[in-house]
């Protein structure tokens, strides 16, 4: 990569492609069948995927499992993009804003195991597996198909679905890794949910071989997959691998294909120690960069004092010198963002744009003062933060930031340091008192980012926001099926939210997939798709 | 006499673990705030609280939880992983032999390098190789296990190339690699241990070798050979027998972050696991069975004494 920290930052949220990449060369050639891949992974909780958000499990399962819809994959994706194309949907329709009709591919076959045995997928399976979905209790995903009032088995081939109302982002939302994975019901049946490693059973490209806890995951290749000739690889060889030093280590000897951290990438600490090495020992790595999507933010009790008062939001959000958390803790290289992350780039509002908001985003200590004197806090407040690790030192450094600055403008934040756990089932859902600092998933789309953060009594509400202008975009947004109007929406949010200041959001780091050359037609992206990204691919060893 | 010793000390092990499984099951109900909501919310280990609690037993007095739980485990059922869904004592069966043998590989590790060169110092007293050996050992007693391993694991793979012997190799797949992929990491392990087993020997071999009966020996003409290793290692070797019986415990708990480091499936790392994965049967269980492990080592080390020095009957 041939670009400065200057250019990167200035560039902002856009996805940048290394020059290394040849995509075009890699199509020129004829791919070739055979290989194993070998990766790192996570070992995951279990293998249900209507049980857990972890994205242990549906990285797992993305190998295996297919979906209606898919994220399209290939070097000719931008990072940051999602295409959506057909994956067990062969095409599909929206006769009405709240029906959508889709035709099943023919002859998809279920993995060649028990109690499965290889039969034909139907649309009952798309049915069973949608209904489940939806009332499986302990799913937390539930909520991204909350729109849908009923799915139905028109024909063999055919699944209908019914809107309550008009919801844009329905497509968006079965395309998703982690929304409905296909299983089959006799698999339900037999196993009582899909925990276990023998309930992996899908229709997608790889079978799980063998799962040996703390160790790995083997995939084969699925003989039967649907789409003649793919997958190309053979054999993927996933090893759980928890410490570090171990990745980094096996990857420079050349033990993985792709980069070791989430999703196919080394962290930029990392990587700045040993990219001089690497380009020595693994000479045809090849290279990506682009925006993360994980955001962390500091959320707080905007329906009581004293973040009631726009002008307290908004002072703090001015304290922050997110330009000197970038330079200390991102090594320099990240992204500013606005509500939405910049890493999606088709949603998220340029700076330059902003319009009035923009200042709030500028570190001005001075001005923050004057604004929290405004508002009734000439010395500023004291105040508790409630935090957690996540076992990360970015974070950590972050927060010991984002602290320091509220301090300088008399802001005097005590950290209420929890277990995760703890945190995850309070703080993280709006149960605080005064203020939380922390990272956001990181979605695909900008409505789960808006809407589950800024609509009335949402459970990801973590502000306690109760804004009507919001309220009243966010539902327009999702009925507004033109995309460039619907994008014009979503940056007006922005902008509204921009003067709001509800959240005060930090800026993200910059990716860098690493994979090797031998690994043909690949292209990274962000999401759990390891397996969609991964379909097409080729080794040439 | 022997026997009748190692009868008592077997009855009073009894009670030991008694009270440690009170206390390995009264911990975790301790822990502040509702688990079982916690548990819920995350984990979705149940339907709903009600179900939660009736799966883990909870929903009964704390008495009666602990007398089933303990009639249960000594049938050998330790209930079933709420994580993986197998029952626990399946889940440690499979990972003990791992932490095991890494423990055993590690004292071995200890025991090769504390004993000789213990006695090499001992024997040559204030000269380069005592104080070279003193030196090393105070830095195993420093030098951290985790930074230890980052270190071997990292520096080859920048210089050399090499990959890191991490991952695991099952034994009946591979009994070469299986065995050799635990040399680095017992050694690493055996580390700390060894340097304190070396200073160990070395101060009290020198005091037995200023007993007069070893002055005695060098009057009578005896080889060095025969004076130090006959009549003065086994009289300096029961404090180190003593010190070894504290150590392993020490060492099982090293295994936590060898067994993370080096990608092994041993038990530390299960527990390591389950402690993330709020799964309290197997946290219960693991940590019962190294409890039942320390005990039966420390009756070991006792029997060891008894054997060692006639003399001790207690």
């Amino acid at each position: 990569m041939n670009l400065s920290r200057r250019h990167l930052l200035k560039l902002g949220g856009a996805a940048l492609a290394g020059a290394s990449m040849a995509p075009a060369v890699a199509r020129a050639q004829t791919p070739k069948r055979g290989g194993t891949l070998a990766i790192r992974t996570w070992d995951p909780p279990h293998f249900d995927p209507f049980q857990t958000i972890s994205y242990k499990t549906h990285i797992a399962l993305s190998f295996t499992h297919s979906r209606l819809l898919k994220h399209k994959a290939g070097p000719s994706v931008v990072p940051g993009t999602f295409p959506v194309e057909g994956d067990l949907a062969e095409s599909w329709t929206q006769p009405n804003e709240t029906t959508y009709v889709f035709k099943l591919r023919r002859g998809v076959k279920w993995h060649n195991k028990p109690p499965v045995n290889g039969r034909e997928l139907t649309a009952d399976d798309v049915v069973f597996s949608v209904n489940h979905f939806l009332t499986v209790k302990g799913n937390a995903n539930a909520y991204m198909l909350k729109a849908v009032d009923k799915v139905e088995a028109t024909d063999k081939y055919t699944v209908k679905f019914t809107l309550k109302e008009p919801f844009v982002w329905f497509l968006d939302m079965i395309s998703n890794p982690h929304a409905v994975a296909i299983v089959a019901k006799e698999v339900v049946e037999k196993y009582g949910d899909l925990k276990k490693p023998e309930s992996v059973i899908g229709t997608g490209p790889w079978m799980l071989d063998s799962y040996r806890p703390n160790v790995g995951l083997s995939y084969v290749r699925n003989p039967n997959y649907f789409i003649q000739g793919l997958p190309y690889i053979d054999r993927v060889e996933a090893t759980v691998d928890e410490d570090n030093a171990s990745r980094m280590a096996a990857f420079l000897s050349g033990k993985y294909d792709l980069g070791w951290e989430f999703p196919g990438t080394v962290n930029r600490v990392d990587w700045v120690q040993i990219k001089d090495t690497l380009k020595q020992k693994r000479p045809k790595l090849q290279t990506v960069e682009f925006p993360s999507p994980v955001m962390s933010h500091i959320s707080m009790r905007t329906d009581q004092k004293p973040f009631s008062d726009v002008r307290v939001r908004q002072a703090m959000s001015m304290a922050i010198d997110r330009k000197a958390i970038i330079e200390a803790v991102l090594e320099g290289v990240g992204a500013m963002n606005p509500a939405v992350p910049a890493a999606l780039k088709e949603w998220s509002i340029p700076f330059d744009k902003l319009g009035e908001g923009a200042k709030y985003y500028k570190y001005d200590p001075a001005e923050a003062k004057k604004l929290l004197a405004a508002a009734g806090y000439p010395n500023g407040f004291p105040g508790t933060m409630c935090f957690t690790t996540y076992g990360s030192t970015i974070l950590v450094d972050t927060m010991q930031l984002v602290q320091k600055d509220l301090k300088n403008v008399g802001i005097d934040v005590k950290i209420d340091q929890k277990e995760y756990g703890a945190y995850i089932a309070t703080c993280f859902y709006g149960k605080f008192d005064s203020m939380t600092f922390g990272p956001q998933t990181g979605f695909l789309e900008p409505d789960n980012f808006l809407f589950g953060q800024y609509f009335p009594e949402e459970l990801k509400n973590q502000s306690h926001i109760n804004d009507p202008v919001v309220a009243d975009m966010l539902k327009n947004q999702r009925r507004t099926a033109d995309p460039a109007k619907r994008r014009e929406i979503i940056y007006d949010i922005q902008r509204h939210l921009a003067k709001q200041q509800y959240y005060v959001q930090m800026p993200s780091g910059i990716y860098i997939a690493v994979w090797e050359g031998a690994v043909k037609n690949y292209g990274p992206n962000m999401g759990y798709d390891y397996g969609g990204r991964l379909m097409a691919a080729w080794l040439d060893r | 006499m022997l026997r009748r010793y190692l009868v008592k000390r077997l009855l009073i092990a009894i009670p030991s673990l008694l009270i440690a499984s009170l206390i390995v099951f009264t911990l975790p109900r301790l822990i502040p705030g509702d688990v079982v909501v916690l548990m819920l919310q995350e984990k979705a280990y149940a339907k709903d609280l009600d179900e939660l609690r009736a799966k883990l037993g909870l929903d009964r007095p704390l008495p009666v939880q602990y007398v089933e739980w303990l009639g249960k485990v000594a049938r050998g059922d330790l209930g079933e992983s709420l994580w993986t869904k197998r029952p626990v004592i399946d889940e440690i069966g499979q990972r003990l032999p791992v932490t095991f043998e890494l423990a055993i590989f590690g004292l071995c590790f200890a025991l090769l390098i504390a004993i000789p060169v213990g006695i090499i110092s001992a024997a040559r007293q204030d000269t380069l190789s005592d104080y070279l050996a003193r030196s090393l050992a105070i830095l195993g007693l420093s030098v951290p296990a985790f930074w230890l391993a980052t270190l071997l694991i990292v520096l080859p793979a920048i210089w050399w190339g090499w990959r890191p012997v991490t991952g695991f190799v099952e034994f009946s797949k591979d009994p070469f690699g299986h065995v050799t992929q635990l040399l680095l990491p017992a050694a690493i392990l055996g580390i700390a241990t060894g340097a304190a087993l070396m200073r160990l020997t070395r101060g009290m071999l020198l005091e037995v070798l200023r007993q007069d009966y070893v002055r005695t020996a060098w009057a009578k003409g005896l080889a060095e050979g025969v004076i130090v290793m006959k009549h003065g290692l086994r009289n300096a070797v029961i404090p180190v027998v003593t010190l070894l019986g504290t150590q392993l415990p020490q060492i099982i708990g090293g295994t936590v972050i060898i067994e993370t480091v080096f990608g092994l499936p041993g038990m530390s790392r299960f527990l390591f696991d389950a402690i993330n994965q709020r799964d309290y049967p197997v946290i219960q269980g693991v940590n019962l069975v190294v409890v039942s492990l320390i005990v039966a080592i420390n009756l070991t080390v006792d029997a060891l004494y008894a054997v060692l020095d006639p003399r001790i009957r207690y």
